[in-house]
């Protein structure tokens, strides 16, 4: 790993990714396991390269922007796994390690330039960016998993409500037809599920990585009252996210409207994310 | 010694016609009598014309499957035709409503029968199950023999041919199925989603046991008439099933509704029993919980605009049907297959059934060698036992060539006159074997021909195991 930078090093997971997809696309059984083994496989090397790191460079060794990009790549890739694991919904890996594996492709070409934080803030803050940027991006990671079961719900409910295109019998038997064909495990029910748990997960954590942000806005240009684009956006998604989860709530909101909220609420950190990171640094409030 | 296939199906015969025949031998104990009857069927010569009989009856078919005795002829297999349509139809003309196969094509149409090719579903596994019930029926009666045994078991081996080797089962056509995987497409669990059936008809009842089936535990049915509710119940319903079914009052359904997951709706009502307006209170009470309604009555009871709201689905008997369709195309192209593979299969029977003509030739042949060495054998060894075991290797080294080339003169249909030569030249006379005192077990040395020929020494025990 010496002998390599972090960013050839995000490129073996990236690769690993790519490669597996083959043996999906193969549409074979038998390379399904295959497939499933890449993937896991891939997930396990990142674990690696992030501790491998973590422990040479510290924690502030993730203070640059590719580091950053890779780490949230590794945190989907955590939520997958987990709500593999839990749901047994397949389509899920399917679906999501491709991001993963676009995540890692940013994080080779995102600047390798590390964010002098010491300059700038106390023990104490530095602590509290580090865990401002931990929660947020697990938060964005559980709502981009939110926006894609929101898509794929929205996908199905179409296709059960006009009654098009909706295969029940087709036994092909294999889990890319099944999952691209088919819909095999797309219920309705399990997808609101899964949406709603990551809206309660993920939104504690986002709230309190936006209060530390608040805070850290405040103890570096010593007051609440300067109001940031990225600000903006962090509270109109919060809000966002906040309406969603009481309506959930309260009244019970579920089914294509809580979807609708889940994809307009990613998009916002999309845009947010976009914004701060890649087009224009000095949008966050620094440089 | 042919095979006869006399019957009636949905293709021959209208329902009404159907129902004439079916209700004649609707109990074990009608098929039984009119058995002995078409086994009492008895020649000019006063000889029974029916060896073997196995009756088949389902919904869309009555059959009866026959093995003639060796002297019925093609005269005589009209003449069973005509009896039994003159035991089930007054009128003329009846037996038209009769089809009637001999031999290769009763063999290749019993295989298809059994692969479900000539069914109204093609592909649906009820009939195997039917066909396996005639067969123990006709065990159970003792009117099965060697050829239906041997033929009833060829029949099952193809139609597991059939439906591992082809997709003609693999796309299920039901509306209870495709009602159940729809719902699995909304639902995560059915274990714990409440159903209201309402209405008492047979596909609500089929819909409702493949719901069960598939771990529903909360079925409530509600019909205008309880009392005939109550019935329905108890009469189309297993013990366990029953377990899982609650009865409640027409007017209560409504109540029931913010609690229920899966409405299934068989009324004959000819209005809207579920309206839209009846629907928009009850989604806010569910707090948006997803509803599934499947409206499988003809006139409609439910309103097509309830599928307007969201989180409400709504399907009805052609929504589901056009689903069907798709897999009966699938199912169709398959026939094509698995038709070859039903004639492979009466081809093979055939030749089975056709080497049992060269058995009689077989044994009188092996005894007249046994007996010729007999006499010349005696005259220098005195020991019985020496003498036989020596009588039984030279039989079998003599003839050990010239029975394989009887058998597969049997089976060839060109080289049939090779038995009646055969006979000029050894002076073999069926009739006469017994009357010269030959007391040697023909009967065991018959079977075991026959075993040799079908290459199914375990057709016994398979017997057995289907009792």
């Amino acid at each position: 790993m010496i002998f390599m930078t972090a960013g050839e090093l995000y490129l073996i997971p990236f690769f690993i990714y790519v490669f597996s997809y083959m043996f999906l696309l193969l549409r074979k059984k038998r390379f399904y396991q295959v497939f499933i083994s890449l993937i896991y496989s891939g997930f396990i090397i990142q674990s690696l390269i992030f501790f491998i790191w973590l422990n040479l460079r510290g924690f502030k060794g993730m203070m640059s922007v590719d580091w950053i990009v890779f780490f949230n790549a590794w945190i989907i890739m955590i939520v997958v796994v987990l709500f593999n694991l839990f749901y047994k919904a397949k389509y899920i890996l399917i679906y999501i390690t491709p991001i993963v594996a676009i995540n890692l492709l940013l994080g080779f070409f995102a600047p390798h330039v590390y964010i002098n934080i010491k300059s700038i803030f106390s023990n104490f803050d530095q602590a509290i960016l580090l865990t401002h940027i931990i929660l947020i991006l697990i938060g964005d990671s559980l709502f981009a998993l939110a926006f894609i079961i929101s898509l794929i719900y929205i996908f199905q409910e179409r296709r059960i409500k006009i009654k098009k295109n909706l295969k029940l019998f087709d036994k092909k038997n294999h889990p890319f037809d099944e999952v691209f064909y088919q819909g095999k495990g797309y219920n309705l029910e399990l997808l609101d599920s899964m949406n709603y748990q990551c809206l309660k997960i993920g939104f504690p954590l986002i709230t309190i990585g936006i209060a530390m942000g608040i805070y850290l806005s405040n103890s570096l240009f010593k007051s609440f009252m300067i109001v940031k684009p990225i600000e903006i956006i962090s509270l109109a998604t919060w809000l966002i996210y906040a309406v969603l989860l009481h309506e959930r709530v309260a009244k019970g909101l579920r089914g294509k409207k809580a979807a609708v909220f889940s994809i307009v609420g990613f998009l916002l950190i999309i845009s947010s994310l976009s914004f701060s990171f890649y087009l224009f640094p000095e949008f966050h409030g620094f440089k | 010694m042919d095979i006869l296939i006399i019957g009636l199906s949905h293709k021959s015969a209208d329902i009404g016609d159907r129902e004439i025949v079916s209700k004649k031998i609707l109990t074990p104990e009608l098929r039984q009598e009119f058995a002995k009857k078409l086994l009492n069927l008895k020649d000019e010569g006063d000889r029974p014309l029916i060896k073997e009989l196995a009756i088949l009856t389902t919904c869309n078919r009555s059959e009866f499957i026959m093995d003639l005795s060796p002297w019925a002829v093609g005269k005589e297999a009209h003449f069973i035709k005509d009896y039994i349509s003159g035991y089930f139809f007054a009128k003329k003309g009846a037996d038209n409503l009769f089809y009637m196969y001999l031999n290769f094509e009763a063999a290749k149409h019993l295989f298809s029968v059994a692969s479900s090719l000539d069914s109204m579903v093609i592909g649906e596994p009820q009939i195997l199950g039917q066909i396996k019930d005639a067969y123990n029926e006709s065990c159970e009666f003792r009117m099965n023999g060697q050829v239906l045994n041997k033929l009833f078991h060829k029949a099952f081996y193809c139609a597991k041919r059939v439906r591992t080797e082809t997709k003609i089962a693999s796309s299920p056509v039901s509306i209870s199925y495709a009602a159940v995987e729809l719902s699995k497409k909304i639902f995560n669990s059915l274990g714990d989603k409440k159903i209201l059936l309402l209405g008492t008809g047979e596909m609500g009842k089929l819909t409702a046991k493949h719901f069960i089936k598939n771990g529903v535990h909360n079925i409530y049915i509600a019909n205008r008439t309880k009392e005939k509710a109550c019935h329905f119940v108890e009469e189309s319903f297993g013990v366990n099933e029953k377990n899982c079914i609650d009865v409640i009052d027409f007017s209560e359904y409504y109540k029931l509704l913010p609690h229920t997951d899966i409405v299934l709706c068989s009324t004959g009502s000819e209005g809207y029993v579920l309206r839209y307006d009846d629907i928009m209170p009850v989604i806010k009470l569910r707090k948006q919980r997803p509803l599934f309604l499947i409206d499988i009555s003809v006139p409609r009871n439910i309103d097509p605009e309830i599928n307007k709201i969201s989180n409400v689905y709504l399907y009805d008997i052609d929504d589901i049907g056009k689903m069907i369709e798709g897999n009966l195309e699938i199912r169709k192209k398959e026939a094509g297959t698995a038709s070859e593979l039903v004639e492979i299969n009466a081809k093979e029977f055939m030749e089975w059934k056709n080497s049992l003509n060269a058995v009689p030739v077989i044994v009188l042949l092996r005894n007249k060698v046994k007996d010729i060495l007999e006499i010349e054998l005696s005259k220098y060894i005195g020991e019985k036992k020496e003498k036989d075991l020596i009588i039984n290797s030279l039989t079998n080294k003599i003839l050990h060539e010239p029975i394989t080339l009887i058998k597969k003169a049997a089976v060839d249909s060109s080289e049939a006159n090779m038995l009646e030569t055969l006979k000029t030249l050894f002076n073999l006379d069926l009739g006469t074997d017994k009357e010269n005192g030959h007391k040697r077990n023909n009967d065991n040395i018959i079977n075991k021909e026959c075993e040799k020929g079908s290459g199914d020494k375990n057709n016994l025990s398979k017997i057995k195991l289907i009792k």
